[in-house]
């Protein structure tokens, strides 16, 4: 071949496992990048008042005396965009306005009543009302400006009526001005149309019973049963997205027959041209900051704090405990069984068929799927082995760790093995040379020696525990749940509620920084141990070898 | 002790009978550390005893051959049918998919680490394969799910975004730091005189590679390559998050944008709704034995090629 040829070859091949580690590095920045992007926002964000009012109700945490300040300020910004809404509701909602007619006349006729009027005086007064209700009534329920107006003239006419000065029937007067000024701003053929488009705007505003809102409920509406409607947007981009809702309303619509529907989005306050609602759309995205008053938070708490409505509200605090804790106590199996094992493996042990077995079972179970030690942990501990021992035979803490003991005992022997093999001859033999027994010589000499090397394996054991989700599925993880109080409990873990909120509801996909900060809290909690595993491995390495 | 004044005509060592409790307890001590060890042997009888018996009832009743050759999986119908070969495909198919992708990568990032940068270049490029290594398998899992999905769905307009590719691209990734380094390890034991002749003889690196060091280690990186397949096939969460789990065998063979499920992601689906005292479990079981089965014969395949590497290694 070509000299020319070869050479280009070899550079491209060259070029070619330069590309494939940068593959790696890619991909590694690709799989993290998003975590670490959006896991980081359930700690770090813009918090608003709705954010700190959470807090306070919730976790009992606040400077109450300076937040109450802080409402009564955003409140008076929120003020606004009430009134700019009763008013509109005002013209708009017919139902409501025919039932206040009703009721003027009605509380009116009460009034007469107690007034202790003549009897033709009383009788006339309640026919007037009543024609007043009835033309009021007549005028919400049209759609013709014409006789809108008329009516309203003629109920106006008996405004100066000495019989109605001071007395509730005064209202009727108020409701026909405003019903009249309202009318002359809309479209009344489309007064539906409105409705359905205010109570869209509300929902966004305001909330609804299942969805949260931008300013959360209004004062004085009830009380809502769920945490996460109870208020408004608690984080900055949050309030944004509810911002861009408001202010854009969009539509699926086809563009042309038998293609799938597009999103189109037109702006909202077009839907209120002309009426007493459109300078809403301005006010709000102007007052945004006024109405939620954001501020930079550090939320450390996520780590600590339960969750409220499956991880709308709160943070991790039970599943990294549940993590800690079925890792704990499968390390306290685990790690003396490998050490143990790794001892005999390299002190005691000769080649041998004993020996043979021995590695061919350690390899074996290395190889063994996740899965499969999930059905051996649910079939040996949890269904077989507790009744045996008198326990409950239910999924718990015990039998996910002692099936992630099992699981980990060959990482634990390796590491361990290697530790043990590292301690220099020297060492041993001047152990020996002096006297001491085999047994001596391992607790007092290589076993020291050996002990940041046995570390190492103990941390990368602890990762392995923490971030296997398989095995656990059946044997001791749950998605929900109290906060176990004993080792005989199942508990929460970061990898299972990783898992179930990837695949999760639709609640969990509208808290995407609560989603990625569990499984980024897990993958930070792994990377760590390995880091502190890889620091600790290379130091041992350097000191072994400097003698 | 043995003081100054002490006889200097004994021996240092103590005999069995000057030292009886010292001989007891050093065989004693042996035989409990030895039965310690042995734990590790008896984990893996226990874990194949009890997943075997407990997939009996279910072969009992229902049979192997069905159960090795149907294609239907319908364990929740009146008629229950267990058909596990549609799972059994979809294992092998989307981890034979992973090793397309993660073999040649893993190779030319072995010869990479072990042949062509320097010890430092090498000490930064080998933290990233051990990071990709400690990613626990659910937070691969969630990437599929929440990022990879949406993107390849808008990307490609595939009808699903967790699909078999999807799976068989993160398996990949997963293999991948397996492969790496126990190819490297066998590419690196090779020494120096194979290449230092190839080169001398005008060969570039390229036809040194190709032509000398990889069939040299083939041993090694044939094992590289099974235990990768291992690490596949028993991988749980991304394909149960991943693949879709439509019990399907792709149709044609060659489209992997199709939905595929496979042996883990049904232990891991059904397990919760499969209550106890009924086939569905046992039969649960009994795909669980398929596995357990399908990673021995792999697991000493490996060891096979492992030990033969090392026997190759030795005498050169």
């Amino acid at each position: 071949m070509n000299l020319g040829i070869r050479r280009t070859l070899d550079r491209v091949f060259t070029g070619l496992t330069g590309a494939s580690i940068v593959l790696l590095m890619l991909v590694l920045v690709a799989v993290l990048g998003p975590m670490i992007y959006r896991g980081s926002g359930a700690v770090l964000f813009g918090g608003t008042i709705e954010f700190r009012k959470m807090q306070r109700d919730l976790f009992n945490r606040a400077d109450r005396a300076a937040l109450e300040a802080e409402i009564a300020e955003a409140d008076r910004a929120r003020q606004v965009v009430y009134d700019m809404i009763d008013r509109f509701k005002k013209g708009i909602d017919i139902a409501t306005m025919s039932s206040e007619a009703r009721e003027i006349n009605r509380e009116y006729g009460r009034e007469l009543r107690y007034r202790d009027v003549a009897s033709e005086e009383y009788t006339e007064a309640r026919e007037v009302a009543r024609i007043i209700r009835d033309k009021l009534e007549e005028a919400f329920s049209s759609q013709d400006i014409a006789l809108i107006r008329a009516n309203v003239a003629e109920v106006l006419a008996q405004k100066d009526e000495a019989r109605f000065k001071g007395t509730v029937a005064e209202r009727f007067f108020s409701l026909a001005t405003d019903f009249l000024d309202a009318a002359e701003h809309i479209d009344l053929s489309h007064y539906h149309d409105y409705l359905v488009a205010l109570d869209e705007v509300e929902v966004i505003l305001f909330g609804s019973i299942e969805h949260p809102g931008l300013l959360g409920p209004r004062p004085n509406q009830s009380a809502r049963p769920l945490a996460m409607t109870s208020y408004g947007a608690t984080r900055w981009d949050r309030a944004q997205a509810l911002l861009d809702r408001l202010l854009w309303a969009e539509k699926w619509v086809e563009k042309e027959p038998g293609q799938p529907l597009v999103k189109a989005r037109s702006p909202r306050a077009a839907l209120f041209h002309d009426t007493a609602l459109e300078p809403l759309f301005a006010y709000v995205p102007e007052h945004l900051n006024e109405m939620l008053r954001p501020r930079f938070t550090v939320y450390w708490q996520f780590f600590i704090d339960d969750n409220f409505d499956s991880h709308y509200f709160g943070g991790v605090g039970p599943e990294i405990i549940g993590t800690l804790l079925i890792t704990v106590v499968g390390m306290l199996f685990v790690v003396p069984l490998g050490v143990i094992s790794a001892a005999y493996l390299v002190e005691c042990a000769s080649e041998g068929p004993i020996m043979r077995i021995l590695r061919m079972s350690i390899n074996t179970l290395a190889g063994v799927p996740s899965i499969v030690f999930g059905l051996f942990g649910l079939a040996f501990f949890v269904l077989f082995l507790f009744p045996k021992l008198g326990f409950e035979p239910k999924a718990c803490i015990l039998a996910a760790s002692l099936t992630l003991a099992v699981l980990t005992l060959p990482v634990m022997i390796r590491a361990s093995e290697e530790a043990i093999r590292t301690v220099p001859r020297s060492y041993k033999e001047g152990s020996l040379a002096l006297g001491a027994s085999r047994f001596r010589t391992f607790v007092t000499v290589t076993f020291p020696a050996a002990l940041p090397g046995i570390l190492t394996g103990v941390i990368l054991s602890l990762s392995r525990i923490a971030g296997e989700t398989a095995p656990i599925l059946f044997t001791g993880a749950v998605a929900m749940g109290p906060v176990p109080k004993s080792i005989f409990d199942p508990t929460r873990t970061l990898s299972y509620g990783s898992y179930d909120m990837a695949v999760g509801d639709r609640l969990a996909m509208m808290v995407p920084h609560n989603q990625y900060g569990m499984v980024l809290t897990l993958i930070v909690l792994i990377l760590v141990l390995n880091a502190v595993a890889i620091v600790l491995r290379s130091r041992v390495f350097k000191k072994l070898k400097g003698h | 002790m043995l003081g100054p004044s002490a006889d200097r005509r004994r021996p240092l060592a103590l005999t069995p009978g000057e030292d009886l409790v010292g001989f007891i307890a050093s065989y004693l001590g042996r035989a409990v550390l030895f039965l310690i060890t042995a734990t590790s042997v008896l984990a893996v009888l226990l874990i194949l005893l009890f997943v075997i018996l407990r997939s009996t009832p279910f072969l009992r009743e229902f049979g192997v051959r069905e159960f090795l050759t149907s294609r239907v999986w319908r364990p929740t119908a009146d008629e229950p049918v267990f058909g596990a070969l549609t799972l059994i495909v979809g294992s092998l198919y989307v981890s034979i998919a992973a090793l397309l992708f993660a073999v040649p990568v893993g190779i030319l990032a072995a010869v990479f680490l072990s042949d062509i940068v320097s010890w430092k270049i090498r000490n930064v490029a080998k933290p990233v394969v051990e990071i990709l290594a400690a990613i626990p398998s659910v937070a691969y899992g969630f990437f599929a799910v929440l990022v990879l999905a949406p993107w390849m769905q808008r990307r490609f307009g595939f009808s699903t975004g967790t699909n078999a590719l999807n799976a068989s691209m993160i398996l990949a990734v997963m293999a991948l730091p397996t492969i790496i380094s126990v190819a490297e390890d066998a590419i690196s034991a090779l020494g120096r005189e194979l290449r230092e002749a190839s080169y001398s003889l005008g060969a570039t690196r390229l036809e040194t590679m190709v032509k000398v060091v990889i069939p040299a280690a083939h041993s090694g990186i044939i094992a590289a390559v099974v235990l990768g397949m291992m690490r596949a096939i028993g991988e749980t969460m991304v394909v149960w998050m991943a693949s879709g789990n439509a019990t399907q065998i792709p149709h044609p063979w060659w489209d992997l944008s199709q939905s595929i499920r496979t042996m883990t992601a049904t232990i891991a689906g059904e397990m919760g709704e499969a209550p106890e005292g009924m086939a569905h479990r046992s039969a649960l079981f009994a795909v669980g034995v398929v596995l357990l089965l399908m990673t021995f014969v792999l697991n000493i395949v490996s060891e096979y090629f492992l030990s033969r590497a090392k026997k190759a290694t030795g005498k050169s």
